[in-house]
C-alpha cells in the first residue's frame, strides 16, 4: 500500500486541568474521507484545529508525506498550513474583502503571485463552487451556503493536499445545507483527501471511507460506515448513532 | 469705519499668517499621530511582552503628563543635553507623540474587536503574524476605530493652539499679540474662535466622507 498522505501520532491537548484530547492517532491516505463524529465536548474541533496547529498540541508529531511536521520552526509551519486546507463552522470569511478578494489574497499575500494570475484561479474556484455569479458580493451580502462555498474555493486555490473541514454545515439552514454538500461530495469524488467533524450522518455514511467516533477526548470506535452505524461494538457508539440518527434522519 | 480698518491691515494678515502656521501643525502631527498610534496599538495586542511593556509605559508617559508640560521638555529641556529644535519642530514633535498616545487605545480597543475566527482562517491559509495583521486585522480594525481616532484629530486641532507657549506663533499666538496690542480681547479671539470652528467643521465632514468611503456592505450604521 502507498504511504500514507497524513500521518497523526499520539496528539494531546490538556487546557490547564481537563484532557481534551487523550493521544487521537490517525492515518490518512490520498483519497480517503474520514469523518469524525461524537457529542460536543469530544475532541473532534481540537483535534482538527491540533492538525493544523492552530491549537498547539501538548504531545503528539504528524507527518504530511513523510515529511515531520516541526510546528516550532515557523516557516515549516506556514508551508505547512498552505498544504492543509481548513474549513470553518463558521466560514470565517474576511470581512472586508468580497468574495473574489477572500480566494484571492491566500495566493497573493502568502505564496507570492501575481494579483492577475491569481485572480484567473479564484475566478475557476468560484465558478468549480457555483459563485462566479456572485464574485464581487460581501460576505455580509452572501447566505450561509454561499459563504462556505467561498472559503470552499478559498482553501482550494491553495492546492492543499489535506482538507479539514470542521462541522461546515451545522451553521447552516438545512435548505442550505444541500449545496455546500454537493461541493463536498464533488471534491471527494475529484479524490481530495479530507477529514471532516459533522453530525450529518446520511452525507457521512454515503462518502466516508472510514468514521471515527470520538468522546472525552479518545477516538473509541473506527470502521466502515456499516460497522459503526448497524454494527458497533462499543455501546457508547450505538447510542450516540441511534440518538443521532433519530435526529438527523435514516444513514441511508 | 476705524475698526473695520483694523481688522483689514491688521487682523486680517495676522490672523491668516497664523491659520498657516496653524495647519503647517496639524496636517503634519494628524498624519504622524495616526501613523504613531496604529503601530504602538499593534505592539500593545500583538507583540512580544517587552515590547507591550515598553507601549504601554510610552502611552502611560504620553497621556498621563499635561501637553504644555511635555511641550515644555521638548523645546527647553532637551538643549540640556545638547539637543536644539526649532518651535515648529519641537511643536510636532510633542503633538505627534501625545496624539499617537491616544489613537493607540482607539486602535487597540478596535484590533481587540475583530473575531479569533479572521486570525483563525488567515493562519489556515499559512499567513505568517506580520501579513496577517497587515492584511487582515487592521484594514478591519481601522475602520472601527475611525470614529475614535476622528475625535483625537478634532482635539488635536485645538490643542495646536499650545504652540504659542514654546513661541511657534500660530494663530492662537498672533492673537495674543494682537489682542495685548490692541486691548481688543474679545473682538479678536472671537474671531479666533470661529476660525478653529470652522477647521473643526471642515476636518469633521472629512472624516466622515473618510468613514462613508471606508464603509463595507453589511457594516452600514443601522438606525433604531
Amino acid at each position: 500500500m502507498a504511504s500514507p498522505i497524513l500521518r497523526i501520532e499520539n496528539v494531546s491537548k490538556r487546557y490547564g486541568k481537563k484532557d481534551v484530547l487523550k493521544g487521537a492517532s490517525l492515518t490518512v491516505h490520498k483519497g480517503d474521507l474520514k469523518i469524525l463524529i461524537g457529542p460536543s465536548g469530544a475532541g473532534k474541533s481540537t483535534l482538527l484545529q491540533c492538525i493544523n496547529f492552530l491549537v498547539k498540541p501538548d504531545e503528539g508529531r504528524i507527518w504530511l508525506e513523510d515529511q515531520e511536521v516541526h510546528y516550532a520552526h515557523k516557516r515549516n509551519l506556514y508551508a505547512y498550513r498552505q498544504k492543509v486546507g481548513m474549513i470553518f463552522q463558521d466560514f470565517n470569511l474576511f470581512d472586508h474583502l468580497n468574495a473574489l478578494e477572500n480566494v484571492r489574497i491566500g495566493m497573493v499575500k502568502v505564496k507570492g503571485m501575481a494579483k492577475s494570475e491569481a485572480g484567473e484561479r479564484a475566478v475557476m474556484e468560484l465558478e468549480r463552487v457555483g459563485l462566479k455569479d456572485h464574485m464581487q458580493k460581501y460576505p455580509a451580502q452572501l447566505s450561509g451556503g454561499q459563504k462556505q462555498r467561498v472559503s470552499i474555493a478559498r482553501a482550494l486555490a491553495m492546492d492543499p493536499k489535506v482538507m479539514l473541514l470542521d462541522e461546515p454545515t451545522s451553521a447552516l439552514d438545512p435548505e442550505l445545507i444541500g449545496e455546500v454538500h454537493a461541493v463536498i461530495r464533488d471534491l471527494g469524488n475529484n479524490g481530495m483527501t479530507m477529514i471532516m467533524a459533522t453530525h450529518q450522518i446520511g452525507f457521512a455514511s454515503s462518502l466516508a471511507s472510514e468514521i471515527i467516533f470520538m468522546e472525552d477526548g479518545q477516538i473509541l470506535e473506527r470502521g466502515t460506515p456499516e460497522k459503526i452505524f448497524f454494527q458497533a461494538e462499543n455501546a457508547r457508539t450505538k447510542e450516540f448513532c441511534s440518538k443521532i440518527t433519530e435526529l438527523y434522519g435514516e444513514t441511508r | 469705519m476705524e475698526e473695520w480698518l483694523y481688522i483689514q491691515t491688521e487682523v486680517y494678515p495676522a490672523l491668516l499668517k497664523g491659520f498657516w502656521v496653524s495647519l503647517q501643525l496639524i496636517v503634519p502631527s494628524a498624519f504622524c499621530g495616526l501613523v504613531i498610534g496604529i503601530m504602538v496599538g499593534v505592539l500593545r495586542v500583538y507583540g512580544s511582552r517587552p515590547v507591550m511593556a515598553a507601549a504601554d509605559t510610552y502611552v502611560a508617559l504620553f497621556r498621563g503628563i499635561p501637553l504644555v508640560v511635555q511641550l515644555f521638555i521638548w523645546y527647553f529641556g532637551l538643549p540640556y543635553i545638547k539637543i536644539y529644535l526649532s518651535p515648529f519642530v519641537a511643536a510636532v514633535l510633542g503633538f505627534s507623540l501625545c496624539s499617537g498616545a491616544y489613537h493607540s487605545e482607539y486602535v487597540r480597543g478596535a484590533l481587540l474587536s475583530i473575531k479569533r475566527g479572521q486570525m483563525l482562517a488567515a493562519q489556515s491559509l499559512g499567513f505568517n503574524k506580520v501579513r496577517m495583521i497587515f492584511s487582515i486585522i487592521l484594514p478591519q480594525a481601522i475602520r472601527r476605530a475611525l470614529p475614535g481616532c476622528g475625535n483625537e484629530i478634532i482635539y488635536l486641532i485645538k490643542y495646536s493652539s499650545l504652540a504659542y507657549m514654546i513661541t511657534c506663533i500660530e494663530l492662537t499666538g498672533q492673537g495674543k499679540i494682537l489682542a495685548s496690542n490692541s486691548f481688543k480681547y474679545t473682538e479678536i479671539f472671537l474671531i479666533i474662535g470661529v476660525c478653529y470652528l470652522v477647521m473643526t467643521s471642515v476636518a469633521g465632514v472629512i472624516l466622515g466622507r473618510v468613514e462613508d468611503r471606508l464603509l463595507l456592505p453589511g457594516f452600514e450604521r443601522h438606525r433604531i
